[in-house]
């Protein structure tokens, strides 16, 4: 979406010419299309005046954040909650009276479409840089989405700041920053979260035979023997199978008493509807992504209940957390999830950076957002409650929180710090 | 290990029943009309899709909603066969081809940007409800479904060989050219072909739905299955299709089970391959054919 004020100048400009090409044709009326030649031209200068002045920016401008998320696509359902919370954080920061340091300026959220398509998000990056003049920019939650976007960035010299989880967004970036735990980091915590349910942990790992469950389930077996966690069964199935009865009935005799279940949401539905109707007494740990959406919930119903997962934000973290909940709720229906809640924490980072920086030059704000240190407020509202960004973008706090599901909600379980209920026992 | 074979079989009996109505779809309108239909198994997703919005905009049980998802597809069958495949009907088989082949990809992307690629489940109270017997466990939404399913194509069998309509699809089917000269109506035992064939694609679909979610691409999943199911139990034989069906299903669950759980479709494949090659026209063909 370009800037409004340029684009009215520029359809102002274009109209009266069209008549002014037209008037010499009928020259029987010229006087009249003179007085309508003088009148349209005035009009267009009155136009161009005030099309230009807010453009000169003496005042308070604007501060346009780019905001790039899937919105389209199959990857729209979250993309479109990110949107909702973009557009909350920005009033947020816009109603406490937006950026002091700069007269009071406003943020101006300018949303890119995405539409969950590498070669689309690469083009939309290239097209939000080249036709705004941006401050910085958050998106597009999707690993795979976001490190193509965060490529564009870096070579645009405009900060990017993301809540995707993805490690290779933490190497030889200067302009990308993660203020959210790392998918390494996951692993470690849920297997740790093995833990809590029996001294004894035998996991019983199921993943899907794609690089996404290959990838991460080889983290999973690598880190098993040192947080002293044995894996009793490791297999991959077939993504978008029609029943999981067999493989639930491997995982009933191999006899473990967790199960982590690498799936996307269709597959991990059938899993957690077949545990049930087996009656196996086991405790299912869904990771992250879909499994912790409000949709799971809506999907499987009670059968979700004491189901663990992890996250890099929750709405019960604080009391910061839970205002951002309350108000997301109100506009949405759904809960903030983690990617939303995430997302305004961002804003106000975004927010402190200009603060400090007293400038919406790019650089600038990258060089203020490397030297952030905040322990309160909207910008701290994450698990550990502080945000500092290392050299390499990561958060140096940054840390993922166990959650699991209790009366259709998300409850921080894990770790102790962060746990704000006990353990449901299954 | 008696336990865990004897679930095995029941899993893979259980799905095998939604394969088979898929399948003997297939096999019937391949019978009858002669030509493959490649968007069975967007049926199937559009009957999914029907049972979730009458489920969830008027609250009626996916099993219930069958009564609409059968008639509406029957009727949609019977006027894509009219409009649509009876103008391609003809000596040259690519046009036919080409023609459910893009009414796959058209229903397929239509339907990807009316209800999203996202996943849609019906809850109902008993899609996590399973009986238990000794060690062994049925889940009762699939139990129904299968038992719906048999009975479909018992009805199905019944409408076969006792009406004059069913008979004439069968001689049809048999030879066409002949049917013909015996004074058959070529158009109207097509487009019942086809309608029949389609509703219980929403069969399927309906049936299905309280336990299984809908996608858009969720006819695919099923629709392979039963053109392994429809070459194995013989081209146009809808008995063979329904055993081959039932078979398939235990061979993929015996697959996962003991195979691994990425090598399900492995035995169904090695399955396929091995009655090719001992029984080249399918297990329900005729001996000294």
């Amino acid at each position: 979406m370009p800037p409004s004020h340029r684009g009215n100048a520029m359809t102002g400009d274009r109209k009266p010419s069209a008549i002014n090409n037209a008037a010499p044709t009928k020259a029987s009326r010229t006087k009249l299309n003179r007085r309508k030649f003088l009148v349209k031209t005035g009009g267009v200068l009155a136009a161009g005046a005030f099309g230009a002045v807010p453009l000169r920016g003496w005042a308070a401008d604007p501060i346009n954040i780019g905001a790039l998320y899937p919105s389209t696509g199959s990857m729209a359902q979250i993309g479109v909650g990110c949107v909702a919370a973009a557009k909350l954080a920005v009033d947020m920061v816009n109603e406490a009276g937006g950026i002091k340091s700069l007269g009071g300026a406003k943020l101006n959220l300018i949303v890119s479409d995405v539409q969950s398509d590498t070669t689309v998000t690469r083009t939309e990056t290239d097209r939000l840089i080249s036709g705004n003049k941006l401050s910085a920019i958050h998106g597009c939650y999707a690993s795979a989405l976001t490190l193509i976007a965060s490529e564009v960035c870096e070579r645009a010299h405009v900060p990017i700041i993301t809540g995707s989880s993805s490690d290779q967004l933490n190497k030889g970036r200067t302009y990308t920053f993660t203020p959210f735990a790392r998918a390494s980091q996951f692993a470690k915590a849920q297997l740790q979260m093995a833990k809590l349910v029996s001294e004894q942990a035998k996991v019983a790992v199921i993943f899907e035979n794609t690089a996404f469950g290959t990838s991460t389930s080889n983290g999973l077996k690598e880190l098993a023997p040192g947080e002293g966690v044995e894996i009793v069964m490791f297999e991959p199935y077939s993504a978008g199978f029609t029943d999981a009865s067999p493989l639930i009935n491997k995982v009933k005799a191999s006899g473990a008493n967790t199960l982590f279940s690498l799936s996307y949401l269709n597959d991990l539905i059938l899993i957690v509807r077949t545990v049930k109707q087996v009656g196996l007494n086991i405790a299912i740990n869904g990771g992250s992504g879909g499994f912790v959406m409000p949709d799971f919930y809506k999907n499987v119903g009670k059968a979700a209940e004491g189901l663990q997962g992890v996250a890099h934000w929750n709405h019960d973290v604080n009391d910061d957390a839970q205002k951002v909940n309350v108000e997301f709720k109100k506009r949405t229906g759904e809960f903030a999830f983690e990617y939303a809640g995430g997302l305004v924490a961002q804003t106000f980072m975004l927010a402190d950076a200009l603060e400090r920086a007293a400038s919406a030059d790019p650089k600038k704000v990258r060089e203020a957002l490397s030297t952030l240190d905040v322990s309160s407020g909207f910008a701290a509202m994450a698990p550990g409650g502080k945000v500092k960004f290392g050299p390499d973008g990561k958060n140096v706090y940054g840390r993922p929180v166990g959650v699991q599901w209790q009366n259709a909600d998300l409850a921080s379980i894990f770790p102790k710090e962060d746990a704000r209920a006990p353990l449901m026992k299954t | 290990m008696w336990e865990t074979l004897a679930q095995a079989v029941i899993n893979g009996l259980l799905i095998g029943g939604i394969y088979a109505l898929v399948s003997i779809g297939v096999t019937l309108i391949f019978g009858v009309v002669k030509i493959v239909n490649f968007a069975q198994g967007e049926f199937v997703m559009i009957g999914m899709y029907i049972s979730f919005f009458l489920a969830t905009q008027f609250g009626i049980d996916p099993l219930v909603s069958l009564v609409v998802s059968m008639p509406v597809l029957f009727l949609a069958g019977v006027l894509i066969q009219h409009f649509l495949i009876r103008r391609v009907l003809g000596p040259n088989d690519m046009p036919q081809i080409f023609l459910t082949f893009a009414l796959s990809l058209l229903l397929l992307n239509l339907s990807l940007m009316l209800f999203s690629a996202n996943y849609r489940t019906v809850h109902t109270f008993y899609s996590d409800e399973a009986w238990h017997i000794g060690g062994l466990y049925i889940p009762v939404a699939k139990l129904i479904a299968f038992a719906v399913a048999m009975a479909l194509s018992g009805l199905l069998w019944v409408f076969l060989h006792t009406t004059d309509l069913g008979r004439a699809m069968r001689a049809a089917s048999q030879n066409r050219d002949v049917a013909m000269l015996m004074g058959i109506n070529p158009n109207r035992v097509f487009a019942v072909a086809f309608g029949t064939a389609l509703a219980l694609a929403g069969a399927a679909g309906s049936l299905l739905m309280p336990f299984y979610s809908a996608y858009p691409f969720v006819g695919q999943v099923f629709v392979l299955m039963a053109f392994v199911a429809v070459v194995m139990g013989t081209l146009g034989n809808v008995m063979g299709a329904l055993v081959a069906s039932l078979m398939m299903g235990v061979a993929e669950s015996l697959g996962i089970q003991f195979v691994g759980a990425d090598s399900g479709l492995i035995v169904v494949f090695a399955l396929l391959l091995l009655t090719l090659a001992f029984r080249p026209s399918g297990l329900g063909a005729r001996r000294g054919r």
